[in-house]
């Protein structure tokens, strides 16, 4: 089935395919997919990518017969689980959640600028099925916990969701995926920080070898304020995870990192995109692997600095550690500068384990398989140690060992 | 016999390096292998130690009654072999404590011995440092990483105090050393000599033969021991050089 044919039959079940805009956004979009010649090569949202399994997919979408529950822990702390995509409404002081509304799609599909050769990106505005809006209201500390729950088999979740941070707000937002069905999940975060704002983003990708989850986000920062996203990945099945951030104002930053774990056959594609785009910015993208047996990833790095955007700083770092000779990652960092007073760097290092420091370990009496493990979690060491919330990183930290017991 | 090397002869990348060497040390004995750079010292400490990138042409090493070449890179720490490298690995991310504490139980396992608690440990690693004149916030810091030539040695010598070894082999421990760290260095390995143990000590220099009285010296040019004796040859060496043996 093309993908024109899955839409019309489906339309009904969309959201906002009454809206004339909407519409003619969407026929543009059916008119890029029909044009297009999927060139895996030249677009680095389709390498290592199935295309049957995503472009000719059989559209289902159920309306969760639970409710998504949200909790307010009264200690500024929140939790939701959100079902298929879906979050009830909830309004206090301090923040706001409501369904998103077509304003917000169209808002996005108007100003997004940064990636639109994304197809992946086009297929959830195309087939856009749930999603949720919150905003943090001005002022507020708080942090929020949401465990995103796909019920059934083969479903295909097109979601979107807006994060607010009005001016002089905080956020630590964990975001959990652990499902066990071979469900699809596609979805876009659209995050914008108002000034003086602090949005602290953990996604934690725990998934079975059968989901398949994508994952955007496009975060944008005005003044004083600072986006932190840190992925961790341990999922068996599919991942992709590209983030995009634009520094807007003077003094904003983007920090963007993600860990993954790959075996078996499992693939995982990475993309960190940030456009400096004012005076005085600070952005921070690195990605580390550890890939065993026919694992492959790729990691795509972007920095893009306006030539207004001076006293810019921007670094990119990409390390991999291969644990299989059939194992495969392609890292690509990338550089555009059209200001003259800036301190930019990229690095990339993949390789296997450093057989002199395993020699070293063994040396001194630790068994081989010991010494991998003890040299794997110290390549991950400065990321797993600056995890603050103790929950977190006992959580992680259980994941890793799961992880590092399937090691030979 | 505590280790006896037979016509011994090891390859690395088609180059011939050890060529049909023989020794032989007792149990409390301290032997120093001089020889001038590529005579293949380094090469023997590895190949000791078990390090796979050498391929044996022919030979044997029996090592406390065990065919070395049956035991693995770790069973040959656990039963009792020790290198001090002359190149310590810098590994970011891994302390010192829990590495050293892993490996001190897995030697007592393979012994049959009890593990060592984390508390008995803590106060062992500490007593043998303040020996070293290591300073305890050095031993929070991951193995290797940042430290002068001399801290290196030092954290090896530390290593070897805290896993008592019953044979120690000390490549160039003393290169990249000052006058003080050697004397540091060196009273360390002395106060660790019993009757019980030994020592292969791999040095270019006498210096290093000033602080610690080898029983024997052997002399090594191109993979192979071309003489042996006391503390005389390295006078010898000292005054003129390799130049003679080759």
């Amino acid at each position: 089935m093309n993908i024109q044919d899955n839409y019309q039959k489906n339309k009904k079940n969309i959201f906002f395919s009454e809206n004339k805009n909407v519409e003619n956004h969407r026929k543009k979009l059916i008119s890029i997919f029909e044009n297009d010649k999927f060139d895996k090569k030249n677009n680095e949202s389709l390498k290592n990518t199935n295309l049957k399994n995503f472009f000719d997919f059989k559209y289902k979408y159920l309306v969760p017969e639970e409710k998504s529950v949200i909790n307010n822990h009264h200690d500024n702390s929140y939790s939701i689980v959100c079902v298929n995509g879906q979050c009830s409404s909830f309004k206090d002081d301090k923040i706001q959640i409501t369904k998103i509304i077509e304003g917000d799609y169209i808002d996005f599909s108007k100003n997004n600028t940064i990636e639109k050769n994304d197809h992946f990106v086009n297929l959830n505005s195309l087939f856009l099925n749930c999603g949720f809006k919150i905003i943090i209201k001005k002022n507020n500390n708080i942090k929020i916990k949401i465990s995103n729950i796909v019920t059934d088999d083969e479903l295909t979740i097109f979601q979107k969701n807006n994060f607010i941070c009005e001016e002089g707000s905080s956020l630590n937002l964990i975001e959990e995926y652990e499902n066990k069905n071979n469900s699809t999940s596609n979805i876009l975060n659209v995050i914008k920080l108002e000034k003086n704002t602090q949005l602290n983003h953990f996604l934690i990708q725990d998934n079975s070898p059968s989901h398949n989850l994508i994952i955007t986000s496009h975060s944008s920062c005005k003044k004083d304020s600072t986006y932190t996203q840190k992925v961790y990945n341990f999922s068996e099945g599919y991942v992709r995870n590209f983030h995009f951030s634009e520094l807007i104002e003077l003094n904003s930053e983007a920090d963007l990192q993600g860990i993954f774990f790959l075996k078996d056959n499992n693939t995982s594609n990475n993309k960190t995109f940030v456009k400096h785009l004012a005076e005085d910015c600070k952005s921070n993208q690195v990605y580390k692997g550890i890939l065993n047996d026919h694992s492959k990833a790729t990691y795509f790095s972007n920095t893009y600095v306006d030539q207004v955007a001076q006293k810019t700083e921007g670094y990119q770092l990409s390390k991999g550690i291969l644990l299989s000779d059939n194992a495969s990652y392609f890292s690509k960092p990338e550089l555009k500068i059209y200001a003259d007073d800036v301190k930019c760097s990229h690095g990339s290092t993949i390789g296997p384990i450093d057989e002199n420091a395993i020699f070293y370990l063994r040396s001194r009496g630790m068994s081989k398989i010991a010494a991998t493990k003890i040299l794997i979690s110290s390549f991950i060491n400065e990321e797993l140690s600056s995890i603050d919330d103790k929950q977190m990183s006992q959580i992680i930290q259980k994941k890793l060992v799961r992880y590092l017991s399937k090691v030979k | 016999m505590f280790l006896e090397i037979k016509d011994l002869s090891v390859k690395i990348e088609n180059k011939n390096i050890l060529k049909s060497l023989n020794l032989n040390i007792n149990k409390g004995e301290v032997h120093a292998i001089m020889g001038p750079n590529g005579s293949g010292k380094s090469t023997l400490a590895n190949v000791l130690a078990g390090k796979e990138d050498y391929e044996i042409l022919n030979g044997k090493i029996n090592f406390k009654d065990n065919d070395l070449f049956d035991l693995n890179i770790e069973e040959r720490a656990q039963e009792g072999m020790f290198l001090a490298f002359q190149y310590p690995v810098e590994i970011p991310g891994v302390n010192i404590t829990p590495f050293l504490h892993s490996a001190i139980n897995s030697k007592r396992k393979r012994m049959n011995e009890d593990e060592i608690d984390n508390l008995s440990f803590a106060k062992l690693l500490k007593s043998k440092a303040s020996d070293l004149g290591i300073n305890i916030d050095m031993l929070k810091r991951s193995v290797n990483v940042g430290f002068s030539g001399g801290e290196k040695k030092r954290y090896e010598i530390l290593q070897m105090s805290i896993l008592n070894p019953d044979l120690a082999i000390l490549d160039e421990t003393d290169s990249g050393l000052d006058i003080d760290a050697l004397k540091i260095v060196t009273d360390g390995v002395n106060k660790l000599k019993t009757k019980d143990n030994s020592f292969l000590i791999i040095t270019h220099y006498q210096k290093l033969l000033d602080y610690i009285k080898p029983d024997y010296v052997h002399v090594m040019v191109n993979g192979s021991i071309v003489k042996s004796g006391g503390s005389e040859i390295a006078a010898e060496i000292e005054k003129e050089g390799f130049q003679k043996f080759q």
